[in-house]
């Protein structure tokens, strides 16, 4: 039994110390986000926030998070009203401002991958509120255990999508 | 509401119903129910259809109206990114419909029993009447016919405008039209369902004029899109059903192994593990996904195989081609363009380009490895739940392996990871495993493919290379062009399960399998210098590599990806132009003008070349330079004719040649697709294509050696990242007057690669004549 704490809620889990978080959260919490692209970090479509880092849930053991904060792409828009302080009622229509811009930006093909763009996307504008094109690259490419892979070729609208994110959360909603 | 109606209802009378609007042939019939269905067909063949699918004869399979004047479309076709379901045939509908983009509050998709089409997800289009457009301008004219009897106004005096119909000082929105009727609305359809291009509805209703649209043009969302966002999609790889066991497959050691025996699991540590063998097919189930995985390395560790060898190996596969294939079995085709006689002017040319371009495999490498729930009941129906572009076809297959007919097999279509083009022809990979997995078991099976699997198991794009040879005369015109493609057969539609458990499936490519299966090789790549004199295209096919060697009949299988056969010859083609240009000591650009007779391709040349800041002068660059640590600059051009659309890319790089890194710095493409239908949605395609195309270019290559393919995940097949792509400039031509649409989601992909070979010769005045252009393999040529 692993507890968890996923998207401000605490979990109990009934699944061997070792199985893949990315497992625990798909079939065990029905928290789909995040997706599985490869099993082995090379490609981000799994990634989850843990303590507000971006990190792989498909080589993370469940034991190994039991006490540390998971936010899944569901979790986003209660994390964003949580640091904006909205009322409940203001909560439950939002979301994130980088859900809000990668429609706006019309941003995924498929999407498969894009849960994982966005847990990056997040993670880098909590830290760099402006970054620069130089800076979203770096993020997209060596900050994490591998580049974030996009099959479709999206990088452009992913792009453009960060920096429009940027400007609703500067704005603050 | 017009609906497919139990009995249906005479609501016209036969005088008004017979009036709808009956053209040449008497194919073509708008009417009601008094008149059977094979009457309505006229001499149109009855469609091959089967139970568990909509009606395709009947206008509202496609389209329904309800009371409340919201539409709902329907289609078979199982969009996977481009979102020309969600988007481009919701303005299509609306814009033949005369009502608000906004009125089309549902679109069903690529679900077999609940849509009437089929066919794959390319070509969604269809060079400006896909099927849903011809849909909505029948229903259009019924509606028409009702609203004139209800008014009692002539048809010719109505016009419509936000779904309400007027005239004579009256009028009513198509909502009250059909509120408690019944209408039937039969349409003529031709074509058979579970094939690659499923049906097609015949007939030429009236269209809107294009002088008349308000809908299409426009930059409308893709609704799919805010679900996915928000994580409220439900994908293929979320469905759970009761009872579901979740399986692993263990494929055999090399792709021509077979099973000598099955390892076992470890009951103390697995006790709900199962392991199932069918063949050569040996799968592994468990009630958790953790457990399967693990129980799966367990068996696979103790599984043995035959060994085999039966491939050239990725070093000799160009020689294999050359030198071993049977390129004598398959006829060979000859394009429609080819004209004059080459041979007496290639051999007395003033100067003469001859060469040979070769392209390696690649991977559709979907960003999430194939999967599939099969629920196979005890009564013998079959339901899969899927991310599949073919799903129609997908039945068909099913059906065949398992001896039964399409009727009991039932496709869920969910959204998944693109796969370009990989189950056009019906499956993806894992489809056929869940089903026999779920028969064996009988209980719902979920299969997931590692990464592992869909890197050496999946099917490939067709590795090929091509001859080819220009004239160039005393004023340095292109006097003659004679290309030779060589390329194995491209689709290998056979349910990879069903060939490894001995089961039936359709045959292994040859010269008889017929369509796109065959191991004839078409021209894919229409011709676009037209004053050229004396021109000669023809294409060469053979079997797949390995396919006749490997005992399990399974070697390189291949299958259509993005852009399919045009990309394996349009890389020649293009890069020769380049070569023939700069032999003629002309501009790349204005050499392709010179030689090219149609409007748009002159208008995408000049497009890119003007927004690209090309300065014309011939290639090398006069200062080029092969060697040294400092990067060198280049710029190349490419054009391509696709499904309606006119496609012309310039790629300017910087080549370091000590290293052989190729840097692609921008990237300029223009389009005339005619009419743009949704230009945020055309401009995310193609830049999305723009990026592939460079993976393409300067990365991919399958790797396999004599038994399999050694390629295994994302660091031995890289495809590009956010780091890799540069400065992406699309210009969309509208242009009216063509008066149709043409597609935009393929063709980006295939631009990149001859342009920047033609930027590296450019650059350094070196060329390379063979894809992918690596670090390595670049160093290598600039070294020569």
């Amino acid at each position: 039994m692993v507890t968890l704490n996923v998207n401000g809620v605490r979990r109990e889990v009934k699944a061997p110390d070792d199985t893949p978080l990315l497992y625990v959260l798909r079939n065990d919490l029905e928290l789909i986000g995040p997706q599985f692209g490869c099993g082995l970090a090379q490609c981000g479509a799994c990634s989850v926030l843990i303590d507000g880092k971006e990190a792989r849930s498909c080589v993370t053991p469940v034991a190994s998070v039991a006490n540390q904060e998971i936010i899944t792409l569901e979790g986003l828009p209660a994390r964003w009203a949580k640091q904006k302080g909205l009322s409940g009622a203001e909560a439950k229509n939002t979301l994130h401002p980088v859900q809000q811009a990668w429609i706006e930006e019309q941003t995924p093909q498929c999407g498969f991958c894009q849960n994982g763009m966005m847990i990056k996307a997040t993670e880098l504008l909590e830290s760099n509120p402006k970054p620069t094109l130089a800076q979203i690259k770096e993020a997209f490419t060596t900050s994490g255990p591998s580049p974030n892979l996009c099959r479709c070729g999206t990088y452009v609208a992913i792009i453009e999508a960060v920096q429009h994110a940027a400007t609703i959360m500067a704005k603050g909603r | 509401m017009v609906t497919m109606s139990e009995k249906p209802a005479n609501v016209m009378g036969p005088t008004l119903s017979r009036r709808g609007f009956i053209k040449a042939g008497g194919i073509l019939v708008v009417g009601f129910s008094f008149v059977g269905p094979e009457l309505l067909r006229g001499d149109t063949a009855k469609p091959t259809t089967f139970k568990n699918s909509l009606d395709p004869t009947l206008a509202s399979s496609w389209i329904e109206i309800h009371p409340d004047n919201s539409v709902l479309i329907r289609t078979g076709k199982s969009d996977f990114g481009q979102g020309s379901t969600f988007t481009a045939y919701r303005q299509i509908v609306a814009e033949e419909l005369s009502v608000p983009f906004e009125a089309i509050t549902t679109v069903v998709s690529g679900h077999t029993d609940l849509t009437p089409d089929g066919s794959g997800a390319f070509d969604f289009l269809g060079h400006g009447t896909p099927n849903i457009r011809k849909a909505a301008a029948y229903t259009y004219q019924a509606l028409l016919d009702v609203a004139s009897e209800k008014l009692g106004v002539p048809k010719g005096k109505l016009s419509v405008k936000d779904g309400v119909v007027s005239g004579g000082g009256k009028s009513i929105s198509y909502g009250d039209l059909v509120k408690n009727q019944q209408l039937k609305l039969t349409i003529p359809v031709k074509g058979d369902l579970t094939s690659i291009f499923g049906l097609t509805i015949e007939g030429n209703p009236p269209m809107k004029p294009v002088s008349e649209y308000t809908v299409i043009g426009k930059s409308f969302k893709n609704s799919i899109i805010s679900t996915k966002v928000a994580a409220k999609e439900t994908w293929a790889t979320d469905v759970r059903l009761p009872e579901m066991l979740h399986a692993r497959v263990v494929h055999p050691k090399t792709l021509g192994s077979t099973l000598v025996s099955a390892g076992s699991v470890d009951k103390t540590k697995f006790p709900n593990s199962r392991v199932i063998v069918k063949g050569n097919l040996v799968g592994v189930v468990a009630p958790t996904e953790w457990e399967a995985i693990q129980a799966a390395d367990q068996v696979a560790a103790g599984t043995k195989w035959s060994e085999w060898k039966g491939l050239p190996g990725n070093a000799k596969l160009y020689q294999h081609l050359r030198e071993e294939a049977d390129w004598t079995s398959a006829p060979i085709e000859k394009s429609k363009e080819s004209k004059g006689d080459v041979g007496p002017v290639l051999s007395s040319a003033h100067k003469r380009h001859a060469a040979t371009y070769q392209l390696s495999y690649m991977k559709h490498a979907p960003i999430g490895p194939t999967m599939a729930v099969a629920d196979v009941k005890s009564d013998g129906t079959v339901h899969i739940y899927v991310h599949n572009q073919n799903p129609q076809a997908l039945r068909g297959e099913i059906a065949t392996m398992l001896g039964t007919t399409p009727d009991h097999v039932i496709v869920h279509s969910y959204p998944g990871p693109g796969h370009y083009g990989r189950s056009n022809g019906g499956n993806s990979g894992a489809e056929d495993e869940a089903v026999l997995l779920s028969q064996a078991v009988g209980k719902p099976v979920r299969v997931q493919w590692t990464r592992a699997d869909d890197m050496q198991w999946s099917t490939q794009a067709a590795a090929a290379f091509s001859d080819v040879q220009v004239a160039i005369d005393e004023k340095g015109k292109m006097a003659a062009y004679q290309i030779d493609h060589y390329m194995p057969a491209m689709q290998d539609d056979r349910p990879v399960g069903a060939v490894l458990a001995g089961l039936p499936s359709m045959s292994a490519p040859d010269v008889h399998s017929g369509g796109v299966t065959s191991t004839v090789n078409g021209i894919e790549d229409p011709w676009v210098y037209a004053p050229v004199p004396n021109v000669t295209e023809r294409g060469h096919g053979t079997f797949q590599v390995g396919q006749k060697a490997s005992p399990l009949a399974v070697g390189l299988r291949d299958h259509s990806m993005r852009t399919p056969g045009q990309f394996q010859q349009n890389y020649p083609r293009e890069l020769a132009i380049s070569e023939a240009a700069a032999l003629a000591g002309a501009d790349a650009i204005q050499f392709r003008i010179d030689h090219a007779s149609e409007e748009r391709a002159i208008g995408v040349l000049k497009a890119v070349r003007d927004s690209s800041g090309w300065d014309p002068r011939p290639s090398p660059r006069p200062d080029a330079v092969s060697t040294g640590a400092t990067p060198v600059r280049g710029r190349g051009v490419s054009l391509m004719l696709r499904s309606g659309t006119y496609w012309a890319c310039v790629c300017q790089i910087a080549v370091t040649p000590s290293t052989g890194a190729i840097v692609v710095e921008k990237y300029t493409i223009a389009v005339d697709p005619g009419i743009v239908v949704n230009p945020m949605q055309l401009k995310r395609n193609v830049e999305g294509g723009a990026v592939m195309g460079i993976g393409h270019a300067l990365f991919e290559e399958v790797m396999f050696d004599e038994s399999g393919i050694t390629t295994e995940d994302w660091n031995s097949y890289p495809i590009p990242t956010m780091a890799d792509i540069p400065e992406i400039k699309v210009v969309l031509l509208h242009n009216p007057k063509v008066g149709a649409y043409g597609g935009g989601s393929e063709a980006a992909n295939a631009l990149a690669a001859p342009a920047i070979a033609a930027a590296l010769h450019d650059a350094t005045g070196k060329i390379m004549r063979k894809l992918p252009m690596k670090p390595a393999y670049v160093q290598a040529v600039l070294k020569t």
